[in-house]
């Protein structure tokens, strides 16, 4: 399964007792002695059944000492980690810490390559961005598309995107994937700051949004990124570490600063949040009056953000956002949804492992809600599931868009730029040019 | 974790403040959080998934009054009458007749109203079909099931179709075991579409028939077997989020009425009732905390508080009543340990047998049924649990559900019976107690 494996590598992976780590591990009467093999977690988890693996198995098979087995199957890296199982589960019982562990004892050499090249990638760098970006070239990035905005938009000529400025209450880290290949994708968000005069600042460190050491298993290496990516923020003396419109990026960092102890600063908040609250309070004027032929919507929950972190009140903000985009009547709600939303599968670096059909597979499920919404539009505050909702789309012949909450937030103010409309469809892309 | 961290990640501590807490999200709690609703009363709910999500669907109020009654309950008021005599400790005994068709009434059309249509409670218990093909008296069934029971009734011409790689459910055995009394029933197994390999669950072809082009697929292939069925049973696979219309929807495809039959757990009807609740109950803005058992509860002179976490954090809520809807052991409300069985959460007594010997009796399948499984705390008839010296333990504080002594739902075939009708009474009485 691991295309870029080393034929020659003679490395085996050594076997974990599970049964004893486990007990480590899961908190009080949650440990999978208390499985009742009901199945409700397999029922309900949409790796169940590649390569052979579900997650009641994996806990049948770690209750009888089936170790080998389970410290050498591939399927510890077709599970997301999403804990669905955990939330439905009448024990509470967290299968993704299992698979975490599993990750973690399969040797560098034998995982797979883009996990691992992602997580290098991030520790090359001060950046500590996963596609290897340096803080100089981010810089540049972001000042030379800036240049090109305040000169060719009138309306923002006077937009700021500041970097390393100390004392700015929002610390806003960004994903690489957009200075990296679609620059002009930044831009949304810097004129929604610019119009509720948010106080902000990027950093030329720590920067990056994305952290697959997580999913590679590799505790010191998660460590490693979140520490920098912490430091960062307490060196600029930022109130606030915003972050962007991605699941795990949250979820390593507000994960990792506990899980590690790490001496941080500040709060972290989540941009849906912020939108919420800006159109609350008036700031961001959003309505719906562009929707006048009623193109329905519908989210994707990220597990990371909704089910493993917030629970469901940051669910309910991002209704509150979407609503107040599109109009009460073309939202569509995602059955099921909020905590108990299904993985769209790329999660866990699934997208980067390069198990391909494992992951469309996986993505059936998710493929089937949207359709079923009839919605054609999925909006998502996160990337993984973006590109991944995107994939899926495109393989099994899907008619939906998939976009960022900033696309729609300028689109509905009549501010979104020419270049910034490359996840719009046909119908909206020159809608209030 | 060290102080440090927890100072300076601010984690916001989140504190609600309500009127009604209910423990627990078994029948018994969704039950009691929904009168709690209609009544007005600001309420609270907290607590993993219960028994619900493993139910058949059917609304069981009464089934047999006698462990040893041979022939099941066909008139289930009459058969309370009788309970109210022989048994009057039974949770069920401490309810007139009109609260619990009351109970019954609401709480079938509220969860109708939420998008799961049932009948609501008649006079007689309907014979439904189980999964394996055995019968048993209920007194509600979702309107995705009623086909099965009127042609069950009517012994109506009927293929029972299922799928290839779906455990826990098989048309060739409810066939086999009701062949001699249904002559017209016969069964058939098809693939069912993009799922033709290894193993399926319902919950998965549920969620895909929402979905227009997978119910044309199957429609297609179940017509090819439909023969000159008048009626066609199936698992319970009708979709999770709309069964009525993926029910309607089929039927129009097919040509002829299409019900379901339970499946075994994980199945779906249960998986249906506890989504819907979960979505529903917060837009009608009740504080839902999802997947989380409460730790510890304290009582004060006028108020209560219940601490918990979720995975953000520490989270408490204060309330002026609680209802304790935890369940047996299956769902932790009751722990059986060496020297007894315990209610771990308030340390409340419990009723049980003097040694461990007198649990079961020898055979399982004894007709007496065993008394473990009458096992639970002691109620008064406003359902506040009752302390050593049989007074209650605080005002504040109510039970309901299947953690209650005196009742062995399982033989009683009474689980929703005695769920729903505790859960009116114990809201009934927190109402008293508010006013
Ligand atoms: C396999 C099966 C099939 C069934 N089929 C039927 C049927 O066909 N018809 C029928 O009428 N009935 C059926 N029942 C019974 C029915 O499900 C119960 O009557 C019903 O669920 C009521 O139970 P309850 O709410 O009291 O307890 P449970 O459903 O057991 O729920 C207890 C709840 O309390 C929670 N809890 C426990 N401790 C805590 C704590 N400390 N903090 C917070 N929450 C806590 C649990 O997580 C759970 O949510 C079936 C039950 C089972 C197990
Ligand atoms: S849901 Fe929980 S109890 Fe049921 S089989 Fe899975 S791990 Fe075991
Ligand atoms: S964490 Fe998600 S993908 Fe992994 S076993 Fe659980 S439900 Fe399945
Ligand atoms: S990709 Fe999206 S849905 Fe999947 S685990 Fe990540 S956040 Fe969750």
């Amino acid at each position: 399964m691991n295309q870029k494996e080393n034929p020659m590598s003679e490395v085996t992976i050594p076997t974990i007792n599970f049964k004893a780590r486990a007990m480590e591990l899961l908190p009080e009467g949650a440990s999978f002695e208390a499985c009742l093999t009901c199945g409700l977690c397999s029922s309900g988890c949409p790796a169940s059944g590649l390569e052979n693996m579900d997650p009641r198995k994996f806990i049948r098979m770690a209750m009888l000492g089936m170790d080998k087995e389970l410290s050498t199957t591939p399927w510890v890296w077709l599970c997301t980690q999403c804990k669905r199982c955990q939330h439905v589960c009448p024990m509470n019982i967290d299968i993704s810490q299992l698979v975490f562990l599993a990750r973690g004892n399969w040797p560098e050499e034998k995982k797979p390559a883009g996990i691992v090249r992602s997580c290098q990638l991030a520790r090359a760098t001060d950046s500590t961005s996963a596609m290897g970006l340096p803080p100089q070239d981010f810089v540049f990035v972001v000042e030379d598309v800036l240049a090109e905005v305040q000169e060719t938009q009138p309306a923002f000529k006077d937009m700021v995107a500041p970097m390393d400025r100390a004392g700015a209450y929002f610390f806003v880290n960004q994903n690489s994937r957009e200075p990296m290949s679609e620059p002009d994708e930044m831009v949304p968000l810097w004129k929604i700051f610019h119009l509720v005069g948010a106080d902000w600042t990027y950093s030329s460190k720590g920067w990056a949004a994305e952290n697959f050491c997580m999913f590679s298993g590799d505790e010191a290496a998660w460590y490693e990124v979140v520490k920098k990516r912490v430091d960062a923020v307490n060196a600029l003396g930022c109130k606030v570490w915003l972050n962007t419109e991605c699941g795990h990026s949250y979820y390593t960092m507000w994960n990792g600063i506990q899980r590690f102890g790490l001496e941080a600063n500040f709060q972290l908040e989540n941009l849906v949040t912020c939108y919420a609250r800006w159109i609350r309070e008036g700031k961001l004027p959003v309505n719906a009056n562009w929707n006048s032929t009623g193109i329905k919507f519908t989210v994707q929950d990220p597990c990371q953000i909704i089910r493993k972190a917030y629970g469901d009140s940051l669910a309910e903000d991002m209704r509150f956002v979407v609503r107040s985009l599109v109009g009460d009547e073309n939202f569509i709600d995602m059955q099921p949804n909020r905590s108990a939303n299904y993985c769209c599968g790329g999660g866990g670096g699934f997208l980067q492992a390069g198990m391909t059909e494992h992951r469309r597979a996986y993505g059936k499920r998710k493929f089937d809600q949207i359709q079923a919404t009839g919605a054609t539009y999925v909006l998502t505050p996160c990337h993984n599931c973006h590109s991944q909702m995107e994939d899926i789309g495109h393989h099994y012949g899907g008619n939906y868009q998939v976009v960022h909450f900033w696309t729609l937030i300028c689109l509905s103010l009549g501010i979104l730029g020419e270049n910034e409309r490359t996840y719009l469809g046909p119908d909206l892309a020159s809608l209030g040019l | 974790m060290n102080d440090r961290v927890e100072n300076t990640m601010i984690q916001e501590a989140r504190h609600f403040e309500t009127d009604l807490a209910v423990i627990g999200s078994g029948l018994a709690g969704f039950a009691a959080s929904t009168f709690a609703l209609n009544r007005g009363i600001r309420t609270a709910q907290a607590g993993n998934t219960g028994a619900v999500a493993y139910t058949t669907g059917y609304l069981d109020l009464l089934g047999r009054v006698h462990n040893e009654d041979v022939c099941p309950v066909t008139d289930p008021w009459q058969g309370l009458r009788q309970l109210r005599q022989s048994q009057p400790l039974h949770p069920m005994a401490r309810v007139s007749e009109d609260d619990l068709r009351a109970a019954f009434r609401e709480f079938t059309s509220f969860i109708s109203d939420c998008g799961i249509i049932y009948n609501a409670p008649g006079q007689f218990n309907a014979t439904a079909l189980t999964p394996a093909g055995t019968l048993k008296p209920t007194l509600c069934v979702p309107a995705t099931m009623q086909a099965g029971v009127d042609a069950l009734a009517r012994k109506a011409r009927c293929v029972i179709v299922d799928f290839k790689g779906l455990r826990g459910f098989s048309a060739r055995q409810v066939v086999a075991n009701l062949k001699d009394t249904w002559p017209e029933l016969r069964a058939e197994r098809v693939l069912f579409p993009e799922m033709e390999t290894g193993e399926i669950y319902p919950e998965v072809m549920a969620r895909a028939l929402e979905v227009p082009a997978h119910r044309q697929a199957l429609a297609e292939r179940i017509r090819a077997v439909v023969g000159d069925a008048e009626v066609i049973g199936v698992p319970a696979v009708l979709g999770m989020h709309n069964p009525d219309l993926v029910m309607a929807e089929m039927m129009r495809l097919l040509g002829r009425p299409i019900f379901e039959i339970p499946t075994m757990p994980p199945s779906v009807p249960g998986i249906r009732l506890r989504e819907m609740f979960e979505q529903v109950f917060p837009q009608k803005g009740l504080v839902l905390i999802p997947q989380q058992k409460v730790d510890k509860v304290v009582f004060n002179a006028d108020d209560l508080q219940l601490s918990l976490s979720d995975n953000f954090g520490p989270i408490t809520i204060r309330a002026k009543a609680v209802i304790l809807a935890t369940g047996r052991f299956l769902s932790g409300g009751l722990t059986a340990a060496i020297d007894g069985i315990r209610e771990p959460l308030l340390g409340l007594p419990v009723t049980q047998t003097a040694s461990r010997e007198d649990w079961y009796h020898l055979q399982y399948m004894d007709k007496r049924g065993h008394e473990i499984h009458r096992t639970g705390i002691e109620v008064d008839d406003k359902f506040r649990p009752l302390g050593e010296n049989g007074q209650p333990v605080n005002d504040r504080l109510f039970a309901a559900g299947l953690i209650l002594a005196h009742q062995d739902w399982i033989r009683g075939r009474c689980g929703a019976g005695v769920a729903l009708a505790s859960a009116y009474k114990a809201v009934e009485a927190v109402q008293e107690l508010l006013r």
